[in-house]
This record gives structure tokens, C-alpha cells and sequence, in this order.
């Protein structure tokens, strides 16, 4: 369920993250909004104040006796309790300057620059401060007596009253907010499940089960969306590919047969070849041991040579025919490779002797593999065979090694031949092909590496070739199954 | 001492090299050619017991294999030692004829070793 976990998983928190930014946001905006709209309410009830003032202080014399004036906003502020602290301000020489004040220490302090702002343009400035604990706003009125503007009240109100109120309903909108984004994330994902996952989770099994070609499944999504369409285009394409490889079937059938009719034919011809072949494999060598004169005898030898390369050419022929057939069997055994490998050393001794070659086998005795014997046997004559023909006259050193891997046995074969050119490592196992014409024409059938080659397929393994080029030697690599020990030990 | 060693092969050719190269090797053969299993049983009926009978596998009417039962079925001709001479080398074959005669060879065989092998069976 690691695709299903992981998509999922991506998606949402893609949408988490775009609707939480887009719910906050629209809390915050909103919360803001209901911030000014009291802010607003507070600075019209403080314009409201000042209208009360204005119209209590009937006139400018009034406005100058200080003293009646400080009572006199004493005693208003006293009546609305929301007043923190009451300025009336008025111009001397350097500007507005407070004159009277429900506070006693600011009275003849400068007013500053909002107060002349609104003393000069008959307008009304809101200054809100909020702390933590406490929210307060400072409205500046102008002092307008009877259309004559003489200065500005200064009035601190306080809002914590009202912000009380506003923090529960600004924490209530927040909890709604989270909320209705666990609702949308879970809805989300459970529509995200319906419409996209399991979709995808049938096109996963469906491709598996295709995959291990089971080309008869079909996808069932019938939604008219893009994904229903995904689905029948995958359904043709299955029965597509079941069309095109009931006809690949078709042809490798026929081609079965037809490599089956040419073993059969070779098989036939190899055999019927041998009863006109023994007369001359026969009796050639009779009339030689007979003749006398030298130079029949060199004749003869030569006629010898060539029988002898027919007969070597018609038994490999029916070998790597049958090694081909389905009837041939191999015996399985469980084999020590070192010891089999010791045994082809020692009976090929004299040869390797005869030609120079210091061969060695470097295979560990603890390995064994699953093989036919004899088979096996024959694989590495040919090998070995194949390399000392390959290795010119002055000799060279042969090495056969073994690594054992976890599923399988590689073992090498590596000699200090003549080497072979990247053209001649891709035909070195085509049936007939020939490294070195000239030197091993009348030698060589060209067939000894096809035989190896099946049988290391008929073993379930791989052969390969590899040089590092003309004149630096060649080594062949194949595989074979590796054996339990054990059960070896046991039989 | 003459051996005397029949023989049985379907191919002229075969029993012409056969019987021309291992007598002129060795005067102390006789070989005498029969080109079917009937013909040889006929002739181990006349009584001609040999010291030797050189089997093909794959002939007409009746093989190697059923020619050397009717051999082995006779009390009379049960000792007589049978080698088989077949172009046959597929290892069913090879490993019945192996165990069923004194020897399986193959084809097509050079005469001095093919004399060779029939030598070691009669212990010449």
C-alpha cells in the first residue's frame, strides 16, 4: 500500500496546506474588519461626547475660565465612565497646548501633531493602542462652537469592555475555522480515496497481474472522467497486446517447428551419413598399415585426415542436434568442481603436454554445483580443446577458476592465446564459425563452443566470451547452478 | 585358432569393411555377413555357433534389439558373446547396449581398433 500511503498523502497535504492559508486568512481579515468596525463604534460615541461639550460650553469666555472649565470636565467624565482621561486643548504662540485635563500632570504640555492636524481641518483622528490586557483609544475632536473652531478635545476612552466580548467571538470564529478544516481535510480524503485511489489501486493490481501475463484482466471503472476513459484505453491496449502476442505465439510455434523439422532433418542426414562413412573410416586405415610405397602413404594420410574431420563433423552435427531436443535428458547430480575438473586435466594431461600448456585449476574444493556429469565433462574437453588450439605453437598457461556467487557457480576458463577482435566475440558461438580459418580449417567443425553453449543452457546457465584483443588471450565464463553441499555429503 | 564372428548389417558397405578389413588384418578371422536378424538366426539354426556376433542396432523388419533377445530366448546360443555395431550413439542406447553386450561401438569405427576391441572380448 506504498503508492496509495504516499499519493494520498502528498495530495492532502497540498490542499491542507492551500485551505488552511485560504480559512485563516479569511478568519484574519474578518477578525480585523470587526476590530475596526468597534474602534469605529468608540470614536463616534467620543464625537458624540464632544457635540455634548460643545453644546454645554455656551461660549468663548466660557471656554477660557480655566477653572470652571476643569470642574466642569471633572464632572462630565465622572458621568460617562467609559472616559478615561479628558484634554481640552487651545493655540497659544508655539501651537496647541493642553489646557485643562481630567488628569492634572499633562495640563500646559504640548498637544502634538495630531491635535493641530485636526484643529486646523475640522477632522476627527482615531489613535487605538492595544496590549495585551488592555485596549484603549485617544479620539481628537475639534472644539466647534457655533461654526468657530477654538481647539481640540483629547479624549481617551477605554474599549476593554467591549473587547472582552470581542476576544470569546473572535475565539470562536478561529475554533470554527480549524474545525471546518478537519472537515474539509477529511472529506477531502475520503472523495481523494473514491475518485482517485482506488482507481489507481485497480490499474496497480491490474498491471501486475498483466504484468505476469494474465492478458484476460480487465479494468472496471465505469466513471465518465478522465480515469474511466485511462481505463478503456488500458482494456484496449491489454487486448491489443493479447492479439499481438497470440500471433508472436503463433509464429514462434511455427518457427519451433520448423527448428524441430531442421534437427530432425540433420539428425537423419548425420545418421545416414555414418553407414557411407564406415567403409572409408574402416578400411583406409587397413590399405595404410598395408602400403609400402612412401608416397601413397602420403596420399592415403591425407585422405585419412580429411575422413576423419567428416566423421568429427557428422558426430558433432547429431550431438548439437539432439543437445537441441526435448526428449534429451541431462543427469543431475550434485558434483565437487574441483575434483570434476581435475579428472579432464588429468586425461587431457598428455595433450596439454604435447602443445605446452601449463594448465592449472585454481577451484576451491568446497564448491559443488548441480551437473551432468558426463555433460559437464564434455563442456570443459571442449573449452580446454578450444583454448590450446587457440594458443600458438611456443605454448602458454591455461587457468580454470571458480567463484561462487548466491545463485549461481561462474567459472573461467582463461588462456594466453592468440585473443579474438570485438566482432569475432559476438560469433565465437554461432554454429560453423571459425576464429582462424586458415590455421584450423581442416581441424576445427566450427561446431565444438555451439555444443558448449547448450549445454550450459540445458544447465539453466550463461556462457560468455571475453579478450582483451588480438594476441592478449581470451577468457570463457560460464555459470552453473551451485549444490548443497550437504545433501551431497549424504548420498 | 580361427574365430569365426557373424556379422548383421542391413549396409553392404558395412559388411564388406568389416569382413575385407579385419580379415586382411587378421587371417585368424572368418567373417561371415548376414544383412538381417532372420538371416543369422537361420544360420545359428543350421548350427553354425560363432565366437562372436557383431550386432547393428537399427535394421529393417528386425532391430539389434529384438535380434538379440531370440538370441538370449535359446538355450543353445545363450553363451554366445554379442558386441553391437551401431551408428546409434544417443545415451539410451548406448547405455543399454553397454549393459545388455560385451561391447557398444560406434560409427562408423576405424578397423584396426574395431579388431582390437573384438580381439580383448575373445581374449586373443
Amino acid at each position: 500500500m506504498k503508492l496509495n500511503f504516499s499519493l494520498s498523502l502528498k495530495i492532502t497535504l497540498m490542499v491542507v496546506l492551500l485551505s488552511a492559508i485560504v480559512i485563516f486568512s479569511l478568519t484574519y481579515i474578518n477578525i480585523e474588519e470587526q476590530a475596526i468596525s468597534l474602534e469605529n463604534v468608540y470614536s463616534d460615541k467620543a464625537v458624540i461626547l464632544s457635540k455634548a461639550l460643545d453644546n454645554s460650553i455656551e461660549n468663548q469666555d466660557e471656554l477660557i475660565d480655566k477653572q470652571k472649565l476643569q470642574d466642569y470636565i471633572l464632572d462630565f467624565s465622572k458621568l460617562n465612565p467609559e472616559i478615561l482621561k479628558l484634554n481640552v486643548n487651545l493655540p497659544d504662540k508655539e501651537g496647541l497646548r493642553v489646557f485643562v485635563s481630567t488628569d492634572i500632570d499633562s495640563i500646559n504640555i504640548s498637544s502634538g501633531q495630531y491635535n493641530n492636524f485636526s484643529y486646523e481641518n475640522d477632522a476627527v483622528v482615531n489613535i487605538p493602542i492595544h496590549t495585551n490586557n488592555s485596549h484603549t483609544i485617544t479620539v481628537i475632536t475639534p472644539i466647534n462652537l457655533s461654526g468657530q473652531i477654538y481647539g481640540t478635545y483629547e479624549i481617551l476612552l477605554s474599549m476593554n469592555e467591549s473587547y472582552a466580548a470581542f476576544d470569546i467571538r473572535a475565539g470562536n470564529l478561529i475554533m470554527i475555522s480549524v474545525i471546518s478544516l478537519f472537515i474539509l481535510i477529511f472529506s477531502f480524503l475520503y472523495l481523494l480515496r473514491k475518485i482517485i485511489v482506488k482507481p489507481i489501486i485497480a490499474f496497480r493490481d491490474a498491471t501486475k497481474i498483466i504484468g505476469k501475463g494474465n492478458l484476460d484482466k480487465k479494468i472496471k471503472i465505469k466513471s465518465q472522467d478522465e480515469l474511466g476513459e485511462l481505463s478503456n484505453a488500458f482494456n484496449k491496449m491489454t487486448n491489443d497486446l493479447k492479439k499481438s502476442r497470440n500471433k508472436v505465439e503463433e509464429y514462434n510455434r511455427i518457427l519451433e517447428n520448423l527448428l524441430d523439422q531442421k534437427d530432425e532433418f540433420i539428425g537423419q542426414l548425420g545418421h545416414d551419413l555414418k553407414n557411407p562413412l564406415q567403409p572409408l573410416v574402416g578400411l583406409l586405415p587397413v590399405i595404410m598399415e598395408k602400403e609400402k610405397d612412401p608416397k601413397i602413404k602420403e596420399h592415403l594420410s591425407i585422405l585419412i585426415h580429411n575422413v576423419e574431420y567428416m566423421r568429427d563433423l557428422i558426430i558433432k552435427t547429431l550431438q548439437l542436434a539432439r543437445l537441441r531436443s526435448s526428449d534429451t535428458k541431462f543427469d543431475m547430480e550434485n558434483l565437487n568442481l574441483m575434483q570434476e575438473v581435475d579428472n579432464v586435466l588429468t586425461s587431457q594431461k598428455l595433450f596439454l603436454n604435447e602443445n605446452n600448456i601449463n594448465a592449472k585449476s585454481m577451484i576451491d574444493g568446497n564448491i559443488y554445483v548441480e551437473a551432468d556429469k558426463l555433460r559437464s565433462a564434455e563442456l570443459f574437453n571442449n573449452l580446454i580443446t578450444n583454448a590450446v588450439k587457440y594458443t600458438p605453437e611456443g605454448g602458454g598457461n591455461l587457468t580454470i577458476d571458480a567463484k561462487k556467487g548466491k545463485d549461481f557457480v561462474t567459472i573461467s576458463i582463461k588462456d594466453t592465446g592468440i585473443g579474438m577482435t570485438e566482432e569475432q566475440l559476438n560469433k565465437v558461438f554461432d554454429e560453423f564459425y571459425k576464429v582462424d580459418t586458415s590455421k584450423c580449417e581442416m581441424d576445427s567443425s566450427g561446431l565444438g563452443l555451439s555444443i558448449c553453449k547448450r549445454i550450459v543452457e540445458k544447465h539453466g546457465g550463461r556462457i560468455w566470451v571475453e579478450s582483451p584483443g588480438k594476441g592478449k588471450g581470451t577468457t570463457f565464463y560460464f555459470t552453473f547452478k551451485p549444490a548443497n553441499e550437504k545433501i551431497n555429503n549424504n548420498i | 585358432m580361427v574365430k569365426k564372428i557373424i556379422v548383421v548389417d542391413d549396409d553392404p558397405g558395412v559388411r564388406y569393411t568389416v569382413k575385407a578389413g579385419i580379415e586382411a588384418l587378421d587371417e585368424d578371422y572368418q567373417i561371415i555377413t548376414v544383412e538381417n536378424g532372420m538371416k543369422c538366426l537361420e544360420l545359428l539354426g543350421n548350427n553354425q555357433i560363432p565366437d562372436l556376433i557383431l550386432l547393428d542396432v537399427m535394421m529393417p523388419e528386425m532391430t539389434g534389439w529384438e535380434t538379440y533377445d531370440r538370441i538370449k530366448e535359446n538355450e543353445a546360443w545363450r553363451k554366445i558373446p554379442i558386441a553391437f555395431l551401431t551408428a546409434r550413439t544417443d545415451k539410451i542406447a548406448k547405455d543399454a547396449g553397454d549393459f545388455l553386450a560385451e561391447d557398444y561401438i560406434e560409427k562408423p569405427a576405424k578397423i584396426p581398433e574395431l579388431k582390437k576391441r573384438l580381439d580383448k572380448i575373445l581374449n586373443k
